[in-house]
Parts: C-alpha cells; sequence; structure tokens
C-alpha cells in the first residue's frame, strides 16, 4: 500500500515540476515571439538602409544648437549611437563610447541620438556630461533605420555608407562594428559563417 | 495558529531560491543594476553605488536566513521588508507615470519593464511570505514530506518565473496589437 502510494506521488510530482517548466518555457517562447513580430509589421513600410548602402540625409540640430549632419559625404565617418536615458545597457557603454570617440577621433565623428521628453533628455545630458558629444533628439532617425531595441548603434563610413549596424550589449559587441567594417563583412557573424 | 513545517520549508526554498537568482544576476552586472537603480529616480547619485551592493547581499541574505530553520521568521521578516520596499518604489514610478523604466530585479524572465501586475505579483508574494513568520510547530518528518518538500519548492518557483515571463511579455503583446 505504501509503495502504491509513494510510487503515484512521486510520479505525480515528476509530472507537476515537468509541467511547471513546459508551462514557462511556452511563456518564454510566446515572449520571442511577440519580439519576433513586431519588427515583421514594419517590414512592410520599408526595411532601413542596408549594409553598403547610402544612408539616409538628415541635418538635425543638437541640444546644443549644434548641426548635425549624418549621411553626406565628410571628412569623417559617423557612429551614430542610439540611446535613451532609462536605458541602463546605454549608461554602461557610455564610458566605451568616450574611449571609442579617442581613439577614432582621426576619421570618426559619435553622434548620440534619442527621441522623447526633451527635459528628461537635457537631465540626462548633464548628469553624464556628455557635452562632447554632438545629442540629437529626432524620432525620424531613429525610425529610418528601424532601430526597435536600445542601445543600437549605425556605423556610416566618409561617403555616407553603412558599413555595419546592430543592437549593441557589450563592449565587445560595439567594438565588433569596427572589425565588421575593416574586414568589409556585414556583421561578424556573417563573417565566421565563411569562414 | 502555526502553519505545518512542510509548507514552510517549501515555501522558504522556493522564496530562496527566488532571491538568490535575483541577487546573483544583480551582482553579475552591477553596473547595469545601478544604472537600473539610477533610473527609478529615488535613490541619491551619491548612494546608488553602495545601494547597488546592499541591496543584493541583503536578497543574499534573506535567502540564506530563510533556508535555516533556527533564522527563518528573521530571513522572512528581512525579505518582506525588502520586498515591500522594492514593490513600492516600483509604484512610485508608475504614480510618476513612468511605465518605460526597466525593472533591474532580475529573474529567469526576459527583460521586464515596470507595470501594475509586476506590484500585484510583489504583493502576492508579500501575502505568501507570512506563514514565514511564525516558529513552525515541530513534527517529525516522514519520507513523503520530503516529497512533498522538494516538489513543492520546484513548482512554487517554476510558477513564480512563469508569472514574470507572462508579466514581461504583457508590454511586447501591446506593442504588436494594432492600434484602434
Amino acid at each position: 500500500m505504501t509503495t502504491t502510494v509513494a510510487i503515484a506521488l512521486g510520479a505525480l510530482w515528476l509530472l507537476v515540476i515537468a509541467l511547471t517548466i513546459a508551462v514557462f518555457a511556452l511563456a518564454r517562447q510566446i515572449g520571442v515571439l511577440y519580439e519576433r513580430v513586431a519588427p515583421m509589421g514594419a517590414l512592410m513600410l520599408d526595411d532601413g538602409p542596408k549594409v553598403g548602402e547610402q544612408s539616409p540625409v538628415f541635418n538635425l540640430t543638437g541640444l546644443q544648437g549644434e548641426s548635425v549632419e549624418i549621411g553626406q559625404p565628410d571628412s569623417h565617418g559617423r557612429l551614430v549611437f542610439f540611446l535613451s536615458p532609462t536605458c541602463p545597457v546605454c549608461k554602461k557603454l557610455l564610458p566605451v563610447l568616450r574611449s571609442i570617440a579617442d581613439t577614432e577621433a582621426a576619421w570618426l565623428k559619435v553622434i548620440l541620438a534619442s527621441d522623447g521628453d526633451e527635459a528628461r533628455q537635457r537631465k540626462f545630458y548633464a548628469q553624464f556630461d556628455l557635452g562632447r558629444f554632438p545629442y540629437v533628439l529626432s524620432t525620424e532617425l531613429g525610425m529610418s533605420f528601424k532601430v526597435g531595441k536600445l542601445p543600437y548603434a549605425v556605423l556610416l563610413d566618409e561617403s555616407g555608407t553603412v558599413r555595419a549596424k546592430g543592437l549593441i550589449n557589450s563592449r565587445e559587441q560595439l567594438e565588433s562594428l569596427f572589425t565588421a567594417k575593416e574586414l568589409g563583412v556585414e556583421s561578424i557573424q556573417q563573417y565566421l559563417q565563411k569562414a | 495558529m502555526s502553519p505545518d513545517v512542510v509548507i514552510q520549508h517549501a515555501l522558504a526554498a522556493a522564496f530562496a531560491a527566488m532571491f538568490t537568482v535575483g541577487a546573483l544576476q544583480k551582482l553579475s552586472d552591477r553596473e547595469a543594476f545601478a544604472a537600473a537603480v539610477d533610473n527609478y529616480e529615488i535613490v541619491p547619485g551619491a548612494l546608488i553605488g553602495v545601494f547597488a551592493w546592499l541591496l543584493p547581499l541583503t536578497e543574499l541574505t534573506a535567502a540564506i536566513a530563510l533556508l535555516l530553520p533556527s533564522t527563518r521568521p528573521l530571513g522572512a521578516a528581512l525579505a518582506l521588508v525588502l520586498l515591500f520596499m522594492v514593490t513600492l518604489a516600483i509604484a512610485i514610478n508608475l504614480v510618476r507615470g513612468r511605465a518605460d523604466v526597466g525593472c533591474g530585479c532580475g529573474g529567469l524572465e526576459d527583460e521586464q519593464l515596470l507595470s501594475w501586475p509586476l506590484v500585484a505579483r510583489n504583493l502576492i508574494l508579500c501575502v505568501a511570505m507570512l506563514p514565514l513568520l511564525p516558529e513552525a510547530a515541530g513534527r517529525g518528518l516522514h519520507a513523503f514530506d520530503y516529497l512533498t518538500i522538494a516538489g513543492g519548492s520546484l513548482t512554487l518557483f517554476g510558477l513564480y518565473a512563469t508569472a514574470s515571463q507572462l508579466i514581461a511579455n504583457r508590454p511586447r503583446l501591446a506593442r504588436i496589437r494594432p492600434a484602434r
């Protein structure tokens, strides 16, 4: 009798735990699906400039009234870094951006781009001492590059051609944009697949 | 009336797992957690660095205290205060109209934004913590009791992770829902 109950209980618990794991996995996959489906609707409008294509041209004004040109041939390339004051990873990458702006200063201008509540943006700008970077607020800019998740970066060369772009979560990913440009590939993933 | 010791063991183990996962994630990326704390705009700037250490370490302490029956009521009280505090911080930001702030909670789910369901989840957790406050009536444990404790705690933790994931999914669903 006891054996029967023990086996029944043990089996039940195993099944309950297995079901719980299955439900969690399903919930997670649904989350991933929502994420994937979101840009799909936008695909119908426009896919944003691909790597190797010319960037759309923008003439914007930054927070300090500085004029910011994106997409035109220029003596310097552009790293357009999309961020927001409420994105923790963006803040984490600010020191990396500073060091990139220093080491690549010879050919590159780093531009910060965001949109939304200007008062909050100005506070963020002052708090993190971002005065050295041009800082533009433009919803259109983000839309034209199809920026979904932040932080997102687009690397343009001197001619205004998109050389690399993508969602950035770490210093390594940010640096990989430059490696991708040097190797002349769209992304490091693509390079590794070819090799 | 104090709850049965088996219920306590199962609840305590599930809470300990929850706090441990949360604490380890916060400690593994402390910079991101500090930035998340900063986003709440509650802790003054100068204290954020200290706070980013203090909160996960308190979580870990509560988790360990919950596991040991002798310190369990103490651990439960600590966990309850902690949970209530962070829930209050979430509610304050929601009242301020800031639902676009990352939670920084750390869990098995994907990126979590602040939302009222998150507050509701935490309040339910607070209520579930109450049976851990009184000392349990001691009784000898039968072999089946261990089965109940192991199965119960794993299932509770799984349900918590699932609820969190579903809450994290909500804003994404809202984004793809056609505008009316």
